[in-house]
């Protein structure tokens, strides 16, 4: 899964290439200039940019994720065949495996990539787990579950993120991921009961909807932040009849002590 | 040279149209560009932009000659453009705010390259307008004491002008409106040879500013603004909009809009939807309640309900009225809402039909801000409720700069005084983490109680949710009862009691495990002065209740701890910690970098200090005027916020006040009247005055702060005349000693002014927030007396 991105890159670049729109003399050159050392340095390019990104997604499984104590290797195999670069808008391609959340507009983020995989990891997934994530953004935490379980719902109420993920999802090879726009707050009756749901958009409040569709022995998890600093994560847990919660700093954080 | 051959009536109400247009634009672009970005935003630019007057003086004092050979069509021209740019100025920055994102500025690069362009348009506005003021000053020296009295009178009336229009107009409307001064100057400054070509720019002038009046730009908030992520959920649309001077209040409505800050996470009915929610500036101010409100029993802010029956209930800062709906339905019989806002709480009344809680017959209802309001008044209430402190999910430490004189040491005694013998505080606090905010509230209350005398133990008692912490400080000690109360209510919501008299460890974290294992060991700490003190010089954050003296709540940051933070969150995290205070710094850090180079560079054409006759006291005599003038002015303005019961009014009156009577006094120091023999003397008689003030200001506003608003005023400014009048001798006094000996040196001390007076604004705040405001007025005093001294030594 997740290798269609390289023939998706392919063929919208080509597409910028087309002659149609160019004068004649122009055409000629463009034609002679690629016959001759420029279709050579295009497809190195394109070829340098795709390899590079590759290896940026493993220096970024090796120097975010692993030195900081995700161990997982289903979470490490996920975050390693996700192509984040295709979640994040264009013109920040070259930036998507940094150490740090990156925006995606409509004021909302994709996640620090330790902060996914952090996340994901704390939700404990198994492959006959039902997901639910409130708050689909760019779709890449959807392809990264996606991963790990083949029963994703994702919902977003910003009906352009919602399409715009939604056809990403699809483009990317998710196909199995469940994209719905609409009010996070009523959660996905339909589905549920899930065995974990992530809210990615937090609020004030923990929707009441959204407890009663938690599995008994369920798991949820809610970054608690501003949109570019994640203060702590919430894991919300359904015991019994009883609800608790667990506000856990991410491990690169280490428990807060005092200076001496 | 050449002398200007207009009439001095012109000369003289062209200055003063200028003048009042620079200060209006610059209150205007404040509010615009907080607006628009954050109120830090607009600090960031316009207190770079100011450096314009200093450049003014920097280009006069290096092409003196020439500039003022071609003083005739310079002004007009220098006005026309200065109009032109006024109006464009919001236009263009809204094309680079598109792509401009403070909140980007520590994630991405590219980002500086547009704040610094952002910068250079507001820069050259004040540029333009200041380089004209500075000709007309050098130029006609011999003037100075009244062209300077017209400078700072037009200064005082645009800042009450501005202020008065924000009542009425839109923010973006001003801008323009505001244009149409310099331009009013420019006309009445056309001499009469070569008038036609002047005429001509005139009308292209007008032209482009009755183009933006009747077309102004549409207002793009950033992305990442509250209102902008209310808007983007479907069906979401502006109900409303207000101009006020606290900011543009907007009220939007969304079908999928709901609030319940503290709810219990055993409520299983629906929480309803809120008829619209108040934005002012674009950020939250508050939900407008749909009347179902039966969930609000099952947040953590019906505690003190849950305890005893309350019928006196005292909201301060009510904002649209949540608490009050908690107050009638649990039957209070009398509620006072203190909330100088109005405007943001009238706006819910456009909605159908009209009602607010606050205009429920058992409410009554004040405009004063809270301190003032406690100030004035004695009852004594059952129940006193302070807004929420913090923010959920921090606010990326936004508001670390921000003034808080409810939450004071002095406020908090303030308080005690007006509960009834069995009555309750209630203070909430998001839980932030690391934990900051919860732990300077306890710290607060653990210091109001030492001081009143009483065991904190017995008086005070906490409640924890998953996301947010409610302290209730009782009049008299907790009863049984209460804590048997107390303990029921935290049973049946699955909320966990944090602070009360005979608490088991386990009882504590029953349902919410705190991010910080130390975080209740912390808390616990802070009851006891000895534990209090260990924990307030190991923990990384400054925890220490704030005063009136230094009322930032919200500023933690210690910098003996930046290694230690930075090793813990990384420099990337960093910023986000406390960035309105790192955006200070920022700005703080650039200005005196730009202001330096200002201020040396005509160096290279006057030569060193003490050789080529360059008068050894210009800088520190100049500089420490600017120093002196702006640290007295913002210290004012701090004193007046309580004095006036309104930020706004402070700021108007502090402002205006001050440059009306130090107009005044530049005006007399012309004069054969008694004034002081030299510039040096009017320094320092204005320092030992400074220093008078020092002492008698506080208690003489504290003795006044029950007066009616119209004596209120009359006594600020009797009181304000003897130190407003003498702050406006040195200056012309300076200047015009210093161009009878060289006016290229008068246009370097034009500069310098300049350059020190911005570079003070930023580090009057640094000031404050690390030593406090009494620091900023001793300072201000040590400023004026550096000046006098410099003539002395010279």
């Amino acid at each position: 899964m997740g290798i269609k991105q390289q023939e998706t890159i392919a063929k919208s670049n080509a597409g910028h290439f087309s002659p149609s729109g160019l004068r004649r003399g122009a055409l000629f050159f463009v034609i002679l200039f690629c016959l001759g050392h420029g279709a050579e340095t295009l497809s190195a390019s394109w070829w340098d940019d795709s390899s590079n990104l590759a290896k940026q997604r493993l220096q970024m499984i090796n120097g975010q994720l692993k030195n900081r104590g995700i161990t997982d290797p289903k979470i490490l195999r996920a975050m390693s065949t996700v192509p984040r670069h295709l979640f994040v808008p264009d013109h920040l391609r070259q930036q998507a495996y940094r150490d740090g959340p990156l925006p995606i507009g409509h004021g909302q983020t994709i996640s620090q990539p330790y902060i996914v995989a952090y996340m994901t990891e704390i939700l404990q997934i198994n492959p006959q787990h039902k997901v639910l994530e409130i708050g689909t953004g760019s779709g890449y935490q959807a392809a990264v579950l996606a991963e790990l379980s083949d029963q994703v719902y994702t919902m977003e109420i910003i009906p352009e993120l919602a399409a715009s993920a939604g056809k990403r999802l699809k483009e990317t090879g998710y196909t199995k991921v469940t994209v719905r726009q609409g009010d996070g707050y009523h959660g996905w009756p339909e589905a549920a009961p899930f065995d974990a749901i992530m809210v990615t958009a937090a609020a004030e409040f923990i929707p009441p909807p959204l407890l009663q569709q938690l599995k008994a022995g369920g798991r949820m998890i809610i970054p608690v932040g501003s949109p570019f600093y994640v203060q702590h994560l919430m894991l919300v847990e359904k015991k019994g009849g009883n609800i608790t919660t667990h506000s856990l700093i991410p491990v690169r954080f280490v428990p807060f002590r005092r200076s001496q | 040279m050449k002398r200007a051959p207009l009439p001095p009536l012109q000369l003289h109400l062209a200055l003063i149209l200028l003048s009042a247009a620079l200060i209006a634009f610059q209150l205007e672009q404040m509010q615009l560009l907080a607006l628009i970005q954050w109120h830090h935003f607009a600090y960031l630019i316009i207190s770079v932009a100011l450096l314009g007057f200093g450049a003014s003086g920097t280009l006069i004092a290096l092409y003196r000659s020439s500039l003022l050979r071609h003083m005739e069509w310079l002004l007009p021209v220098l006005m026309f453009a200065c109009a032109i740019t006024m109006a464009l100025a919001l236009p263009l920055s809204q094309g680079i705010s598109s792509r401009f994102d403070v909140c980007l500025l520590f994630v991405e690069a590219g980002q500086t390259p547009l704040l610094l362009l952002s910068q250079s348009i507001y820069l050259l506005v004040f540029f333009l307008g200041a380089l004209p003021l500075g000709l007309v000053f050098i130029g006609l020296s011999h003037r100075i004491n009244s062209l300077y009295c017209a400078n700072l009178m037009g200064s005082g009336i645009g800042g009450l002008g501005a202020v008065a229009l924000m009542y009425f107009l839109l923010p973006q409307q001003l801008p323009a409106l505001t244009a149409l001064l310099p331009w009013a100057a420019g006309i009445l400054v056309i001499a009469r040879p070569r008038r036609m070509p002047l005429l001509v720019l005139a009308a292209l002038t007008l032209a482009v500013i009755t183009a933006v009046l009747f077309q102004p730009p549409p207002i793009r908030p950033s992305q990442y603004k509250d209102i902008s992520r209310t808007l983007d959920l479907p069906g979401s649309k502006i109900a409303a909009s207000q101009p006020s001077p606290y900011g543009l209040i907007e009220l939007v409505t969304a079908p999928a809009l709901r609030y319940a800050p503290g709810l219990s996470l055993t409520y299983e009915q629906e929480v309803p939807t809120v008829r619209g929610a108040v934005f002012t500036n674009g950020d939250w101010f508050g939900a407008v309640s749909s009347g179902q409100a039966s969930f609000l029993q099952a947040t953590l802010t019906a505690l003190p309900y849950a305890m005893a029956k309350r019928d006196r209930v005292l909201v301060l800062q009510a904002g649209t009225g949540t608490d009050i709906i908690l107050a009638l339905e649990n039957g209070a019989q009398e509620i006072m809402a203190v909330e100088p806002q109005q405007q943001a709480t009238a706006i819910s009344t456009d909605l159908h039909p009209p009602t607010t809680p606050l205009d429920h017959r058992l409410v009554q209802r004040s405009s004063l801000t809270p301190r003032t309001w406690l100030a004035l008044h004695r009852q004594a209430y059952d129940l006193i409720t302070l807004p929420t402190v913090g923010s959920f999910g921090g606010a990326s430490g936004l508001f670390a700069l921000q003034e808080e004189y409810l939450l004071t040491r002095e406020a908090f005694l303030e308080l005690w005084r007006h509960l009834s013998p069995d009555g309750v505080l209630q203070v909430s606090a998001w839980l932030d983490s690391p934990a900051r905010n919860s732990l300077r509230l306890a710290a607060t209350l653990a210091e109001t109680l030492e001081e009143v005398g009483v065991d904190a133990h017995q008086h005070v008692a906490a409640v924890r949710g998953w996301n947010m912490i409610t302290f209730i400080l009782k009049r008299s000690p907790l009863s049984n009862d209460d804590i048997t109360a107390v303990r029921s209510f935290c049973q049946r919501l699955q909320f966990d009691p944090t602070l009360l008299p005979g608490l088991q460890a386990q009882e504590r974290i029953r349902s919410h495990a705190p991010a910080d294992p130390h975080f209740l060991a912390n808390l616990d700490s802070l009851f006891s002065p000895a534990s209090r003190s260990e924990l307030s010089s190991s923990y990384p954050f400054n925890l220490a209740p704030v005063s009136d003296n230094h009322p930032f709540f919200s500023q933690f940051l210690r910098w003996q701890s930046l290694a230690h933070l930075l090793q813990l969150f990384g420099e990337r995290a960093l910023p986000f910690l406390e960035l309105g205070y790192l955006i200070v710094l920022v700005s703080f850090c650039q200005i005196t970098l730009a202001a330096v180079l200002l201020i040396l560079l005509p160096l290279l054409r006057l030569g060193l200090p003490g050789r080529s006759g360059l008068q050894r006291w210009t800088i520190p005599f100049f500089g420490g005027l600017g120093l002196g003038y702006m640290f007295f002015e913002i210290m004012l303005i701090h004193k007046l916020v309580l004095f006036f019961g309104h930020p706004i009014f402070a700021a108007a009156a502090g402002i205006s006040g001050l440059l009306i009577f130090s107009g005044l006094g530049s005006l007399l120091s012309g004069h054969s009247l008694p004034r002081p023999a030299n510039h040096g003397q009017a320094a320092a008689l204005v320092a030992l005055l400074l220093l008078l003030y020092f002492f008698i200001l506080p208690p003489l506003l504290q003795l006044a702060i029950t007066l009616p608003p119209m004596w209120k005023t009359l006594f600020f400014l009797l009181l304000i005349a003897p130190p407003g009048l003498a702050m406006g001798m040195p200056f012309p006094l300076g200047l015009s000693q210093l161009a009878n000996h060289s006016k290229s040196q008068a246009a370097w001390a034009w500069g310098i002014n300049g350059c020190v007076s911005v570079v003070s604004t930023g580090l009057a705040t640094i000031v404050a927030v690390e030593l406090g405001f009494s620091a900023v007025m001793l300072m201000a005093c040590a400023a004026y007396a550096l000046a006098a001294l410099s003539t002395a030594w010279s």
